[in-house]
Formats: structure tokens, C-alpha cells, sequence
């Protein structure tokens, strides 16, 4: 899900990761694109930061928000 | 894995040459120590190191764990321009690479390959890191804080080429590459004494070739420092240093700025022709590539800074909401996301407007505890 999000908006896996470490995150780059392959799985912590990154870009293009945050049930 | 003796030890052996990291992984890389490799690897890739050898020779059990740890390094350095070598994989260890897909995103060594010269040379230094599964991956996070980072590196690949230049330009008796740093010039190698001390008195008055070539974007040639007439304070120094000629050729940063000077000196007059110049021309391009790649490295660190920023403006506004509602950082964190949602804002600009609103209290939606 995380890494079809990332695909749709063109941002490459450094480019995801440095948002997101802008945002707060504290995962390593390598960690962050284990959980895009989804060989590590996030903290909800760490999971919601990665799709406000995704999210804040599908907006700058113009869309919505389509990744979902951990209390999205 | 029910067995947690020795067996789950592995041992990671660092290399670091002038211009590429070799790794060697000894025993088992599984659950338990896959963390302490891929950690490793990560570190390197973050620290700007674009050329590494995963050297599998002496690995007698490799997992999907593994497999992933060296996948995810080698896609992550392929995006960014370098590429991972696995060196020495056995027969199993290749299929196992071929099936999980790593074999595209790798290149394979055979075995190793001594490079011409690079045995033994400036910046080749060993440490040998043993991990058993209790040390996990707090002792890989101390690692990674020990290795070099790319700037020294670079350092030792300038020096590296100082010295191939000294051995294959004819009548080279020293060299040594100056750089621009910091708005002022410095030697950063130097084959030896003299030749740090020759270019520390063009320093020191202002003149030379060295300077001329760095300031100027082209060689200067002093042929012979007997009949030479240009620099007056500069040439009696290196007279009286025993230096007959000096080649200095410039060194080039992206988009044509020069920031530096590859200088090769000599005791005897007239040492230089022209295939000595085609050689230091080679050199310098050499010199101007490893400095290119610093040259990117520096620009992340601009971005990096930018982002702290906005990290610490975040952190802020987290503070605040921590205060004015008595939760965790944690769940601070958790309603500002979801108040910046609800508001269709930005997490940054919802920052922004909380730490604001400290003066003029501006409700937080969406923000139960």
C-alpha cells in the first residue's frame, strides 16, 4: 500500500524518507524502505508519519488523501 | 534458530580503501544478526559511501532475513548512483540471490580482484567486529558511529591520487592537491614535507603557479625555476627548497568552477613535456571527480539542515500540545497528524500556527486524548 502510494506520486525512496524524517520520523532510510517492501513492519508512530509524507505530497499534486493512517478503521 | 550458541555469531570485517568499503561477512547472517549487517550497510550508504563489497567468501548460512538486508542496500544504492558488489558468493548463495531477485540489482565479483595499487595504500585500514546475537543492534549503531564518513574518504582517495600521480609522471619528484575550503586554501595531500612546504609558501605570498592554475581555471607551467620571472616572492622560496619545476594543473567542480589545483614538482629544470602534462591533466580529472561527488554530499547536508527545521518546529508544536493537554509525546504526536487532516493543512503549517497560537490560544480540533 505504502509503496503503490509512493509509485503514484513519483517520490523516490531517498526523497520519501527525507520527508518523513521531516516530519519527526527517526527510522533509518534503510528501515523506511523495509516497510515499504514490507520486510520490517512500522510502529503506528513511524506507519502514520510515512503516509502524512505520501499523503502532504498527493496533495501538493492536487488529490486527496488516499493513504490511510493507523485509527482509520 | 532453536540453537543460540555460537551458531548465531557473525563476525563483519570492515575494509576501507580510497574509494570503496569492503565488508566481509563471517558465519551465519539469519533473524538474529541480519539486523547488525543491514544496519551496517545502511550506515554506509547513509554516510555517502556509493562503492561497496559485500564479501561473502567466509558466510556458511545466509536467510531471507539476510537476503532482504542485502536487497534493500543494493536497491537503495543503485538509486543513488553507487552499487553494492557481492564478492565471492558460493554456488548456493548465488541461486539464493538469482531466486529472491537480488542478482539485477547487484554486481558479482568472483573473487577478489587486487586493484592496481591499491594494496596497502593511504586510507586501507582493517577492523574486524564480531556480533553474537546478545549484542543485537545497539553494538551496530556504535559501529556505524566509528566509520569514517565520505569526507575523509575523499581525503584518502586525493591522496591516493597524489600518489599515483608522483609514481607514473615522469621527473615527479613530489605532488599534492590543493583545495579551496572554507574561502581559503589548503593542501589536503601531500606526498611529503617539501611539497606540503612548497605549497603553504605560495600560501603564505599570495603567488605561484598553484594558485594561479586554482584561480584561473588553466595549467601553469613553471619550466624551469632558474629563468622563471613571474611570482617574485614565491620563486626564490622554491629555489632555495631545490625545486627546478613545477606542473599545476587545475581541478574542476561541477559546472566548470575550478576549486583547486593538482601540483606536481620537481627538482630538475624543464621535468615536464607534453606527454607528462596529458598525464597530470589525467590525474587532475581524477581529483576533480572524487571531488565532484563530495561536492553532492555537501549539498544534502544544506537540505538536511533545512529539514531539522521543520523538524524542530514540529517538535515544538508537540511540546506545546503536550503541555495544554497532558498527554504523551506520543499521543501529542498522533493529534497534531490528526488535526492537520481535519484542517487539510499541512504538518508543518499546523505547526506553525500552534507554536503561534501560544499568544493567542487558538483551539486544537480533533484532539482527545
Amino acid at each position: 500500500m505504502l509503496e503503490q502510494g509512493r509509485l503514484e506520486v513519483g517520490l523516490s525512496q531517498g526523497e520519501l524518507w527525507f520527508r518523513y524524517f521531516e516530519l519527526g520520523g527517526m527510522s533509518t532510510a534503510l528501515q523506511v524502505e523495509a516497510f515499504l517492501y514490507g520486510a520490517l513492519i512500522p510502529t503506528s508512530h513511524d506507519g502514520d508519519l510515512i503516509a502524512a509524507a505520501l499523503n502532504e505530497r498527493f496533495s501538493e499534486l492536487g488529490g486527496d488523501h488516499p493513504i490511510p493512517y493507523s485509527d482509520d478503521q | 534458530m532453536a540453537d543460540r550458541g555460537e551458531a548465531d555469531e557473525l563476525g563483519l570485517r570492515i575494509r576501507i580503501l580510497p574509494n570503496q568499503i569492503v565488508v566481509g561477512a563471517i558465519g551465519e547472517v539469519d533473524m538474529v544478526t541480519a539486523p547488525d549487517l543491514g544496519c551496517l550497510l545502511v550506515a554506509l550508504v547513509d554516510r555517502g559511501h556509493t562503492d561497496v563489497v559485500l564479501d561473502l567468501a567466509k558466510l556458511t548460512f545466509l536467510d531471507s532475513y539476510g537476503l532482504q538486508a542485502i536487497k534493500v542496500t543494493a536497491a537503495r544504492l543503485r538509486t543513488s548512483g553507487g552499487v553494492l558488489r557481492i564478492r565471492s558468493p558460493s554456488a548456493r548463495t548465488r541461486w539464493l540471490l538469482d531466486l529472491c531477485e537480488v542478482s539485477g540489482l547487484v554486481d558479482f565479483e568472483p573473487f577478489e580482484l587486487v586493484a592496481l595499487g591499491s594494496e596497502h595504500q593511504a586510507g586501507d585500514t582493517t577492523v574486524t567486529l564480531v556480533t553474537a546475537a546478545a549484542a543485537g543492534q545497539t553494538a551496530a549503531v556504535g559501529w556505524a558511529a566509528a566509520l569514517p564518513a565520505r569526507h575523509d574518504v575523499v581525503d584518502a582517495a586525493l591522496e591516493l591520487v597524489t600518489a599515483l600521480a608522483q609514481a607514473t609522471v615522469g621527473g615527479a619528484d613530489g605532488a599534492s592537491v590543493s583545495l579551496a575550503r572554507h574561502g581559503r586554501m589548503g593542501t589536503v595531500a601531500a606526498t611529503d614535507d617539501t611539497v606540503a612546504q612548497m605549497d603553504r609558501d605560495q600560501y603564505a605570498t599570495g603567488q605561484g603557479p598553484c594558485l594561479a592554475a586554482a584561480g584561473e581555471g588553466h595549467r601553469f607551467h613553471v619550466e624551469s625555476m632558474a629563468g622563471e620571472e613571474r611570482w617574485p616572492d614565491f620563486v626564490p622560496r622554491a629555489r632555495a627548497g631545490g625545486i627546478g619545476s613545477i606542473l599545476s594543473t587545475p581541478l574542476m567542480a561541477t559546472a566548470g568552477r575550478s576549486v583547486g589545483a593538482l601540483n606536481i614538482y620537481s627538482r630538475t629544470e624543464r621535468a615536464f613535456g607534453p606527454p607528462e602534462q596529458e598525464l597530470a591533466a589525467l590525474f587532475a580529472t581524477q581529483a576533480s571527480r572524487i571531488l565532484a561527488s563530495a561536492g553532492v554530499a555537501g549539498e544534502q547536508a544544506t537540505r538536511l539542515q533545512a529539514a531539522l527545521h521543520v523538524r524542530e518546529l514540529i517538535a515544538q508544536a508537540q511540546g506545546v500540545v503536550m503541555a495544554r493537554q497532558g498527554v504523551s509525546a506520543a499521543a501529542a504526536s498522533a493529534a497534531l497528524l490528526r488535526s492537520s487532516r481535519q484542517a487539510h493543512i499541512s504538518l508543518r503549517r499546523q505547526a506553525t500556527e500552534i507554536t503561534a497560537s501560544t499568544q493567542r490560544q487558538v483551539p486544537l480540533t480533533g484532539s482527545e486524548p
